[in-house]
């Protein structure tokens, strides 16, 4: 969900990065959708140059997508003949270009330095062929650094699925959303399940993504380690010289989807190490480590369905884990839910979508406790629990909270959107009306986002506020700093301002994570 | 003697004592017996029989005395007593329940009862209702006495207030005094006292009232914000 102060946060991080000219282009994007260039030019009211080079930028760095409308009617060849190009902004690729230092401490914790590197470059240049990746990396070097060795960073993020080929530069996607229910069948009988409709944005994205056969793959054909043996075959050689060639026009970019299921997996198991122990946040890791790449998406609702037998052996590959006995591994199963009726085919799945709604609840809970008391905290965490319907009295009974004050805090919950009031008229020898009480945690969810995406951009004003303010102190020498002063008070309190905001929007983009991404 | 037989014998003594009385008084008395545990209002008496206000107070008066009939705080209006006959025991919907005294929420017993329940809990590391009920009732530690329903809502409160969790025993390392599958408490490790504050709650604009009137560069805004001021006031 792209929520209004999302945008505004979204369209701040592309002024900070590229500048008002892209931005200007990149908030037109949101706010009409997708457009054609010649739309853009009308909205933005900027020269055809501009909106094309700032496209470029986009694109370039990911936060936008080409695409082309497929004719709605298949038999229509003149519209098939219009072939118009649009742009749709990316809100998430944007959002992550808040989060890239997180992403390369992922790889130097599973992957060497130089592989840091090669990401790094990837990361501030949006997207690189191998050659640019050997030029970037021997820069500054006295010998250029051998392609063979960029090759072998390469093909490391590539097995990693850190890095990923770029998707088709404008894959033809159709636009017309009719009403689809998808019906299953089970066993005998067959239910009509609903799903939710695909957006546009994931419909651009699935026709651009590369197959999985050459999605992680160096060449084509033959796979990462290709290596071109020489021989006698002249048919072969030529072959392999053209592989090369094609190697070498392969545009490759970072994964954003892997770091973020590392990042996903990483609040998964502290989450339960905090509910639980580290026995059972040791029996979580191993196996999302073992279905890591098997999980056909990010968001995943349940682990990916592991034998018992399996599960052992993974837990038992573990430092933490090695002295685990199977009992032990079986009640850290039960402690993450695996009771008996949801092992199906003696395979067990953990429930990852509890495990994630629980920690979006503590984070709304921290909020409602230290904006609006203890008292408010218990009520809210009542009506969170059982999702369904209370009316005041019952509410107070149950939460132990003065009956005249439960009203007020219940009224002050609802005013800013933390609770769901319904009135419900009694009928009977008096009249009277009955306040009903609910947390609707989509709802809710979508408002706390808003409101997280609205402190994001405050934060980073703010720090670009601080900055701009003592800027002078930038271009002061270092000595003088260091002499005590109201100067080098000024300076350590710029330091510890940077520091206290800095590290608060790494930990708010954190819960951003959590709401929007996990 | 039984709750019923007590029951009977004030039932008794009543029907003695309101045939001294007048018309007026045992028109009253009638009223405020119909509501039973609900009891009335003096105010809703004279609303309903129509008496002038100087005889109702006489009678009402009277009636106290004789201890025919009491008077109970009601918790929804502490200013409007409620009047009930004296056979009757008010309902949980005037006095609040068992939790009130007075129309008013007994917070020192609830503390009590919650420290003492916190404390057994952490020298136990594990406990469950059962067995925090059985050590209240040995210890005396509440002369009035505890119920089982008691102990229940608080522990209920303290997973409300995230101090506590409820699980189910594994049998294992904590649990191994408890049954498998048996219902248990422990602290969770917020109860520490190292509460984990959440991101939102961190930063000013996560407990900013104001919150929703704050734009870029309106007239709440980060830039010449208070709260971020004291906030980054070092």
């Amino acid at each position: 969900m792209v929520t209004q102060y999302g945008i505004k946060f979204a369209v701040h991080l592309i002024t900070n990065h590229f500048g008002n000219l892209v931005a200007k282009v990149c908030e037109n994007l949101f706010t009409h959708g997708p457009l054609t260039l010649d739309q853009l030019i009308r909205y933005t009211e900027l020269t055809k140059e501009q909106v094309k080079n700032s496209l470029l930028v986009l694109v370039q760095h990911n936060c936008a997508q080409a695409f082309v409308s497929a004719p709605e009617d298949e038999d229509d060849d003149v519209g098939r003949l219009r072939v118009r190009t649009e742009y749709l902004a990316l809100f998430d690729n944007i959002i992550h270009r808040l989060r890239f230092p997180k992403f390369l401490e992922i790889v130097s914790r599973k992957l060497d330095e130089e592989c840091v590197e090669l990401l790094d470059g990837l990361l501030r240049d949006g997207r690189l062929t191998l050659k640019q990746m050997v030029d970037r990396a021997s820069q500054g070097k006295e010998n250029a650094v051998a392609t063979k060795a960029v090759r072998d960073m390469l093909c490391k993020l590539l097995t990693a699925r850190f890095v990923e080929r770029c998707p088709a530069p404008e894959p033809v996607v159709s636009t017309s959303f009719k009403e689809e229910t998808t019906t299953r069948k089970r066993g005998a009988k067959s239910a009509k399940i609903f799903e939710a409709p695909e957006t546009l944005e994931q419909r651009v994205l699935d026709a651009a993504v590369p197959g999985d056969g050459i999605r992680f793959s160096l060449t084509a054909d033959t796979g990462c380690n290709v290596d071109g043996e020489t021989n006698s075959d002249d048919a072969q050689m030529v072959n392999v010289e053209e592989n090369v060639e094609k190697e070498e026009q392969i545009l490759w970019r970072a994964n954003f989807e892997e770091f973020i299921r590392h990042l996903r997996h990483k609040v998964l198991i502290e989450n339960v190490r905090t509910q639980h122990d580290d026995g059972t946040a040791t029996v979580l890791s191993a196996v999302l480590e073992a279905t890591r790449t098997v999980e056909k998406k990010v968001k995943m609702d349940n682990s990916v369905p592991l034998s018992l037998d399996t599960i052992i052996t993974e837990v038992m590959k573990t430092d933490t884990g090695r002295t685990m006995t199977i009992d032990r591994i079986r009640a850290s199963l039960g402690q993450l839910g695996c009771s008996q009726r949801m092992i199906v085919d003696d395979l067990y799945s953990i429930d990852l979508k509890k495990i994630i709604e629980r920690a979006r609840n503590e984070e709304v809970e921290s909020v409602v406790l230290k904006r609006y008391g203890r008292d408010a905290y218990r009520m809210f965490r009542l009506l969170s629990k059982d999702s369904c319907f209370h009316d005041t009295d019952q509410i107070a009974a149950s939460t132990l909270v003065e009956k005249k004050e439960a009203p007020k805090l219940l009224f002050k919950l609802w005013k800013d959107n933390y609770l769901y009031m319904e009135k419900v008229g009694l009928t009977g020898a008096k009249l009277s009306t009955i306040l009903m009480w609910k947390v609707n945690k989509p709802l809710l969810w979508e408002y706390v986002l808003d409101e997280m995406h609205h402190a994001a951009l405050n934060l980073s004003l703010r720090m670009a506020f601080e900055q701009e303010k003592d800027e002078e102190l930038l271009n002061v020498p270092k000595d003088k700093l260091k002499e005590p002063g109201p100067l080098q008070k000024k300076y350590k309190r710029l330091l510890n301002v940077w520091l206290l905001l800095g590290s608060s929007l790494m930990k708010l983009d954190d819960a951003l994570m959590l709401f929007h991404d996990f | 003697m039984s709750v019923l037989q007590g029951k009977r014998k004030r039932q008794e003594l009543a029907s003695a004592l309101s045939a001294s009385l007048s018309n007026e008084e045992r028109a009253v008395y009638n009223i405020i017996r119909e509501k039973k545990e609900m009891g009335i209002w003096k105010g809703d008496i004279k609303r309903e029989i129509k008496i002038p206000e100087s005889l109702l107070n006489k009678a009402v008066k009277l009636l106290l005395s004789k201890a025919l009939i009491k008077e109970v705080v009601n918790v929804q209006n502490k200013s409007k007593k409620v009047l009930i006959a004296a056979e009757f025991e008010p309902s949980k919907e005037i006095t609040g329940g068992e939790w009130y005294t007075e129309g008013k929420l007994d917070t020192q017993f609830i503390e009590a009862l919650s420290e003492v329940c916190l404390k057994l809990i952490l020298r136990q590391k594990v406990a469950t209702r059962q067995g925090i009920l059985d050590w209240t009732i040995q210890s005396g530690v509440f002369p009035g006495g505890v119920t089982a329903g008691q102990v229940e809502q608080i522990l209920k409160v303290l997973v409300m207030e995230n101090k506590v969790q409820e699980v189910n025993s594994t049998g294992f390392g904590d649990f191994a005094s408890v049954p498998v599958g048996e219902v248990c408490y422990r602290l969770t490790k917020k109860a520490g006292g190292n509460v984990k504050v959440g991101a939102m709650a961190s930063i000013p604009c996560g407990v900013c009232p104001r919150i929703n009137f704050c734009t870029p560069n309106g007239v709440i805004s980060p830039t010449i914000c208070q709260y971020y001021n004291k906030w980054l006031d070092f």
